[in-house]
């Protein structure tokens, strides 16, 4: 060790010494810090503009102009697209529109609390009485409206005809036939139901229904004119199925094909009654805010610090005869 | 199906209202007579608003990305996700990329991204930030846990759009001037990067060696016998 440590010590001797006064003298050589120095200076530059003339300037395009379009204001987007020959847009460009399906669902069904977490042979379960749809005069006045249009349209039967609707929507949706899907399925839910499982594999089963399906609410509602009527039909269902979801690497990322869970669900049904090629299709879910919390995702997310403001510091001015502290210090 | 119906559901409707809407036009006031038509859904016929610019470049390195593997059985060893992207058309030379892509190859993600900010080369630049915006990618779209347990398992440049100018030499003489434009592809795979990614570099086992060693041996001939 005794060795190594004499040798070194020779070396920056030797270094030293063989380096000029200029150069010890100079801080940034002895301090070791990096410095970048230009090696791309023309020898002779009093002739730079005639070697610019040399060569004809090309205009190169820009192909980086996709991220900044969005930036742009409509003045500058009119500018650019002078600048190409691309005429603009006619703003009086027809086209017709087609409306199959609202955008909402119109006085949503509220779910009794703790609907199906108690069971009707328990004492608190029996004491939850069901609710009769006949009851509800604003939903049978719904059902009229829908049996003028629909003249074998009932709740019971519909019932059983709304889960037929539910398990081919399914069934479509795993297999990614999204022909059948849109036969089942309206424009406002297939993108739900759909985005998020286009890199996904989706395994499910329907293993029985442990209530018979009922329906519980029914609305109509005109959009436009008084004779555009769509109706939205909830219904509900006490199944028992199995969801197991993989990533687009096959790797399990919810449930499982084995473990079958109870689902009570609020399923909503519409149909643009006035067309007459309108069908019952799967429109909304009615989720209420007493459901228990879902089985969370196999994912870890990095927690958002909460952004505490602090109070600017304020300048102190540094003493320029050193004090005590500074002193101490060094 | 409690998950399906509910994530995301501003985000689709964003974007099927922005993909419903003419570029450049104005919404029109019809619809805000009646409050619930409003949120209703249109369906268009096909939009022929703005003149079709076909795709220009390399096309086939993100379709990569849309392959679906068939589910894992249980005990099978747990696949690797990857993500694949790309940079089209960069204004800089691909022999000059070539030094900046090979340099990458085989290292972690943070390795790189440190490395690169230090390189002195300009292609580090937007090398860079296609390593980033690829990290990004995989945490967000292809179920990558950690954004650092990515590895550059392929990374390469090929030859861009080169438009020709021309300069003047002495005595008349005229010079062509290539403006070179590259595409740069990176593929980052989930896990630890490799101990040795290139083979000739890798140190040799001593079973290696001693086969190696036997084989010289063998081959080992008395000039001029029969």
């Amino acid at each position: 060790m005794s060795s190594l440590s004499q040798f070194t010590c020779f070396r920056t001797l030797l270094a030293s010494s063989l380096k000029t006064a200029y150069q010890r003298n100079m801080p940034t050589m002895n301090a070791g810090i990096q410095v970048r120095e230009r090696h791309t200076k023309h020898w002779a530059p009093a002739f730079k503009k005639l070697r610019r003339l040399k060569v004809q300037k090309v205009k190169l395009p820009n192909f980086r102009e996709e991220d900044t379009i969005s930036e742009l204001t409509p003045d500058q987007i009119r500018s650019r697209m002078k600048e190409q020959g691309i005429l603009p847009p006619r703003s009086w460009m027809e086209r017709p529109i087609t409306i199959s399906a609202t955008g909402a669902v119109f006085e949503p069904y509220i779910p009794p609390e703790g609907d199906g977490k108690l069971s009707s042979l328990t004492l608190g379960g029996a004491k939850q009485s069901m609710e009769f749809l006949s009851k509800k005069s604003k939903s049978m006045l719904a059902v009229r409206k829908i049996r003028s249009f629909e003249d074998s349209f009932s709740p019971s039967t519909f019932a059983e005809e709304a889960q037929d609707i539910y398990i081919k929507a399914h069934k479509a949706l795993v297999e990614k036939d999204y022909d059948t899907l849109h036969q089942c399925v309206t424009e406002l839910c297939f993108p739900l139901m759909t985005e998020d499982l286009k890199m996904c594999t989706t395994r499910w089963q329907f293993l029985k229904s442990l209530e018979p399906p009922r329906v519980v609410h029914a609305r109509c509602t005109d959009i436009i004119n008084k004779e555009n009527i769509f109706s939205q039909v909830t219904v509900r269902f006490h199944t028992q199925q199995t969801l197991a979801v993989y990533d687009r690497f096959g790797r399990l990322i919810y449930g499982s094909e084995v473990v079958a869970k109870d689902v009570v669900e609020y399923v909503v049904f519409e149909k643009h009654l006035a067309n007459s090629y309108g069908l019952w299709r799967i429109h909304e879910k009615i989720i209420p805010d007493w459901m228990p919390a879902r089985e969370p995702g196999r994912k870890t997310y990095v927690q958002q610090k909460p952004v505490v403001e602090s109070e600017p510091v304020a300048d102190t001015a540094v003493p320029a005869t050193p004090t005590e502290q500074s002193a101490a210090v060094a | 199906m409690e998950i399906l119906l509910r994530q995301f559901q501003t985000k689709s409707f964003l974007s099927i209202c922005k993909c419903l809407e003419p570029a450049y036009s104005h919404a029109t006031s019809w619809t805000s007579g009646n409050a619930m038509l409003g949120k209703t859904l249109f369906h268009t016929s096909n939009t022929v608003a703005m003149p079709y610019n076909p795709p220009k470049g390399p096309r086939k390195w993100p379709i990569y990305n849309k392959k679906i593997f068939a589910p894992q059985l249980p005990g099978e060893e747990r696949r690797p996700a990857y993500v694949c992207h790309m940079r089209t058309n960069i204004k800089y030379s691909p022999f000059k990329m070539w030094y900046v892509a090979s340099m990458i190859r085989g290292m972690s993600v943070d390795e790189a991204i440190k490395q690169l900010s230090f390189v002195n080369k300009q292609g580090a630049v937007h090398v860079k930030e296609v390593l980033l915006e690829a990290q990004k990618l995989a945490v967000e779209k292809h179920n990558v846990e950690f954004k650092s347990n990515l590895w550059v398992a392929e990374s390469f440049a090929t030859k861009g759009l080169v438009m020709k100018g021309i300069r003047r030499h002495a005595k008349g003489r005229v010079g062509l001037v290539h403006y070179f434009h590259c595409h740069y592809f990176v593929r980052l795979e989930e896990g630890s990067p490799p101990a040795h990614f290139f083979f000739e570099t890798a140190p040799k086992t001593t079973k290696t060696l001693l086969s190696e060693w036997v084989d010289e041996m063998r081959q080992r001939r008395i000039p001029g016998s029969l």
